[in-house]
């Protein structure tokens, strides 16, 4: 089967369940949001409007507008941007160098394997967003740091799968055929292991997403990770939160676009998983 | 009871499977019956139905059963007509298995002894647990475990597969049980580990006054330990009778292919094969079941099913050509 | 029993290197701090003497592997520093809060597990029921939304709208009901999750043991279904769920964080919080070693209760 079946059967597998189908509907709309922010937004996200804060939604504001009269649907679309550039890129580098540190793990002797493999458990010993906050004290909020973050305490899940995925394989027939035909371990390593490795890596990664999704918005709710005037689901939840006595609309509007993203997001993620690797099934067949 | 009819008799017993393809016939009308006292081999090759067929006497059946008919007389009562409850106090107490891997028989979180107690616990409610323990210790030993003392206070990964096996056994002979159900018991196993189960059901059946039913796909094993042998192929039967006499004359193609075999097999020559493949389960059957591969097939080998036929005393064959092909 | 002690001693050194390796990044972390330590740490308004004596008191004069050395020792035997602010220890500091996160984490694991398992293996035993369903829907909806947001929609419904609950704060000292009341909420808020997830687990690793031979084996012998279920399936279930807890502790306590910022409740987060927002180093340093130590030993723990359920855990020794 060609890489492109595969892939198409694969959302095909994915689109077959109820779950699999909302959560594609929800991603696509916010990753749609995040890349056409611009397109599809009604108003400046950061243009203030005093006269009208607090106003429910209307024709005008779909959703309504925050405390300066900024308005909500503008800024949760321009939220979205951000919380998807987060775990892109934290996601992003966790794949790639918990990979290829677990593949490196696998091919050490044991000590070496051992060493990482103890770095690894000292790195998950830090519950992420205890991490974080003891970073974001040193350096001072930031969104490239929040990332980064977010990136470090990821890594060891990549490093162990792909280690076990790795030492399960380098003994399948066509590794050893590779090596007795004299291919260098890091051609075979690269050719023939991370081609087989990638689905484990893959579903990971998409489960991981609403991870960090949620870090990136608690860490900016609390003031710790983006930075105002951006927008963020954080920023907006914490707004509408420190103004609830005037108005309930921005907090529970917020609130609810993180929730349906996060759900958008787990629901997709678990698709994926029952697709690529039905032995995981939830159904436990 | 009728001391003339058989202990069991299964009539006309057949099972579908519900599948993508269509229903699957997994037993398509076995008739078998066997007396008290005696171990009957089952030989065939996988997906011969033959495992099939000891759950449907134990009534374990997967859930994706869509039609399962016919009869299972054990002492005259049907069993497929039991309600579940009925059937339950069946198992552990007149019925006993032996399953093919000893290495996922037993729960590895606890010991030899709690898997012991719970079964003897079952089968005789009044039992106490010192009186368990003691029946137990005396039932490894006699199934050749040494340290039997420690052997029952030790978790199943703490054994090796022969020793397991040799628990499972056991377990079944502690349950005194009228029919005991041994599901390819030495397939698992070393071939020397392999030879020592089979030693210890032939010691065993001196004492045992309940029946067997042995599965196997080597018919070599089943030759040396039982009584009678039932030859199955694509969830029907073809051959059936005392072992001695369809081992020194089989009346179906099927049988003589499976004992050049083995016998090419035992001498370390080339492998014999039978060429072609097991017609899928799916085949409504509107031939012989065995003609798609049968060297000797003739047109009248494809008019519809072959019934068993009686060819001598006791010894049925599935062959409308048996007499002209193996004279 | 030999195997046994092994184990215990292997957790027991892997632990102790866990620990030590996070005091190091700790310590690399305060080593990095942007800028002159001192004034970063005592920030722009504190005086030059001020910032003398506190550069001696920390002993930021002295080479890094003395103050790393200093530091351990001192961690070792219980010392965390001293909060630059209030002058107060910081293992007092911490002292005064621990209660308040530890009530509020190990009610939610309680009432997650009280509630997660029953229902897991409910819905293992009864496929297809409509609770069956309602779990596999609701769960996943409590497992994706951030604990945070459900303690915002918790606070919005319960205490604004209804006003059926006090929220805010952990309630007056010696009053027992009014504590209480206030603990429900947020207790609700970080455990729901864990319920929807250990109740999938419990249901998953329920029906995959249902399928192992051993489960058939005992069918074969007429064992009741209440011992096979109850007896022999479920001690199987409970390994995963058991490694799971473990490894959730972890997010329960960052989750923990969160919540007791939305409901204003005193305890780690709450300290870890203002401490980042005053600048307050030797307190939040405290305060993340000591949640990286109840995480740890939290898994310890775990591991080795693994082990007194599961045999063959003891004789491999170390994960």
């Amino acid at each position: 089967m060609t890489a492109f079946a595969a892939t198409r059967a694969t959302f095909a597998r994915i689109l077959s369940g109820p779950g699999g189908i909302v959560g594609t509907v929800i991603i696509v709309l916010v990753v749609g949001s995040a890349i056409f922010a611009p397109l599809v937004v009604t108003h400046d996200p950061d243009a203030l409007d005093i006269l009208n804060r607090f106003s429910g939604p209307s024709a005008a504001h779909w959703l309504g507008t925050d405390n300066l009269g900024r308005d909500l649907y503008s800024r949760l679309v321009y939220g979205a941007r951000v919380a998807m550039m987060v775990a892109l890129f934290a996601i992003g580098s966790a794949l790639v160098v918990g990979t290829l540190l677990g593949m490196l793990a696998a091919s050490l002797n044991a000590r070496g394997e051992r060493l990482l493999l103890i770095v690894f458990d000292i790195i998950s010993s830090f519950p992420s967003l205890v991490l974080a906050l003891a970073v974001v004290a040193v350096f001072g909020p930031s969104t490239a740091l929040v990332t980064a973050i977010v990136a470090v305490t990821l890594m060891p899940h990549f490093g162990r799968v792909a280690r076990a995925q790795m030492l399960t394989l380098r003994h399948a027939p066509f590794i050893e055929a590779e090596r007795l035909i004299g291919a260098s371990p890091v051609r075979i390593a690269l050719s023939h292991i991370l081609p087989n490795i990638a689905g484990p890596l893959v579903v990971l990664a998409s489960i991981d997403i609403p991870v960090v999704i949620t870090i990136e918005a608690g860490l900016s709710f609390i003031g710790l990770g983006v930075r105002p005037p951006l927008a963020s689901w954080g920023t907006l939840i914490y707004d509408g939160y420190a103004y609830l006595s005037d108005s309930r609309v921005p907090v529970i509007v917020a609130s609810a676009a993180l929730a349906i993203a996060t759900l958008g997001f787990t629901l997709f993620g678990e698709a994926l998983r029952d697709a690529v690797d039905p032995r995981l099934d939830r159904e436990g067949r | 009871m009728n001391p003339d009819l058989p202990m069991i008799a299964i009539r006309n017993l057949k099972l579908d499977a519900r599948t993508e393809h269509g229903p699957a016939h997994i037993l398509r009308g076995i008739d078998l019956g066997f007396g008290r006292g005696r171990i009957v081999g089952v030989v065939g090759e996988s997906g011969s139905g033959k495992s099939t067929l000891v759950s449907c006497l134990l009534r374990l059946l997967p859930s994706n059963i869509e039609r399962l008919e016919g009869e299972i007389l054990f002492d005259g009562i049907d069993l497929l007509k039991l309600s579940p409850s009925d059937m339950n106090d069946w198992r552990g107490r007149k019925i006993a298995m032996v399953f093919q891997d000893p290495m996922t028989a037993l729960n590895p979180l606890f010991t030899i002894n709690t898997h012991l107690r719970d079964v003897l616990k079952r089968r005789f409610p009044q039992i106490s647990a010192r009186e368990a323990r003691e029946r137990s210790l005396a039932m490894l030993t006699k199934v050749g475990i040494s340290d039997a003392s420690a052997r029952l206070d030790a978790y199943p990964h703490q054994l090796s597969g022969g020793m397991r096996q040799r628990i499972v056994i056991a377990m079944a002979l502690l349950v005194e049980p009228d029919l005991l159900l041994a599901d390819e018991p030495t397939t698992a196993l070393d071939a020397t580990v392999e030879a020592q189960i089979v030693d210890l059901f032939d010691q065993l059946r001196q004492d045992f006054s309940g029946s067997i039913v042995f599965i196997s796909h080597h018919l070599g094993l089943v030759a040396e330990l039982c009584d009678d042998l039932c030859v199955m192929y694509g969830g029907t039967i073809v051959e059936t009778g005392p072992v001695a006499e369809v081992l020194a004359r089989p009346r179906h193609p099927y049988t003589r292919a499976l004992l050049d075999c083995e016998i090419e097999d035992d001498h370390g020559g080339r492998l014999a094969t039978i060429p072609g493949e097991v017609p899928s389960a799916t085949w409504a059957m509107d031939a012989c079941i065995f003609a798609s591969r049968c060297a000797h097939v003739a047109d009248i080998c494809r008019t519809g099913p072959t019934a068993l036929e009686t060819v001598a005393i006791g010894h049925k064959a599935a062959c409308k050509r048996s007499r002209e092909v193996l004279p | 029993m030999r195997e046994t002690l092994r184990y215990v001693a292997s957790r027991l050194a892997t632990t102790f290197l866990i620990v030590l390796g996070a005091m190091i990044l700790l310590f690399a972390l305060s080593a990095l701090v942007p800028g002159d330590p001192a004034t970063a740490l005592l920030g722009p308004a504190a005086t030059p003497e001020y910032v003398q004596r506190f550069i001696q008191e920390m002993g930021l004069d002295q080479p890094w592997y003395r103050r790393l050395f200093s530091f351990m020792a001192n961690v070792f035997v219980g010392n965390l520093g001293t909060d630059v602010l209030s002058g107060q220890p910081v293992t007092q500091i911490i002292a005064n809060v621990l209660p308040y996160t530890f009530i509020l984490t190990f009610t939610s694991i309680g009432l997650a597990v009280a509630f997660g398992v029953p229902l897991g293996c409910y819905a293992a035993t009864h496929r297809g029921s409509l609770l069956d369903h309602l779990l596999a829907f609701v769960s996943v909806a409590f497992i994706a939304i951030p604990s945070f947001v459900i303690a915002i929609f918790l606070l919005l419904i319960f205490a604004i709208w209804l006003d059926w609950l006090p929220v805010m704060g952990a309630g007056e000292a010696g009053n027992w009901l009014d504590q209480a009341q206030r603990l429900i909420l947020p207790t609700i808020a970080l455990s729901v999750g864990w319920i929807g997830f250990i109740a999938r687990l419990v249901r998953s690793s329920m029906l995959e043991t249902m399928g192992e031979n051993f489960i058939r084996l005992s069918r074969a012998y007429g064992l009741s279904n209440r011992l096979i279920t109850y007896k022999y399936a479920l001690k199987n279930a409970c390994i995963p769920t058991l490694a799971v807890l473990g490894m959730g502790v972890g997010r329960l306590l960052g989750g923990a964080v969160l919540v007791e910022i939305v409901f204003s409740r005193p305890g780690l987060g709450r300290l870890m919080f203002d401490a980042i927002s005053t600048r307050n180093f030797p307190v939040l340093q405290g305060t993340v070693l000591v949640v990286v130590l109840i995480f740890v030993l939290t898994n310890l723990l775990v591991d080795l209760s693994y082990a007194a359920i599961d045999p063959r855990i003891r004789r491999q020794g170390s994960r």
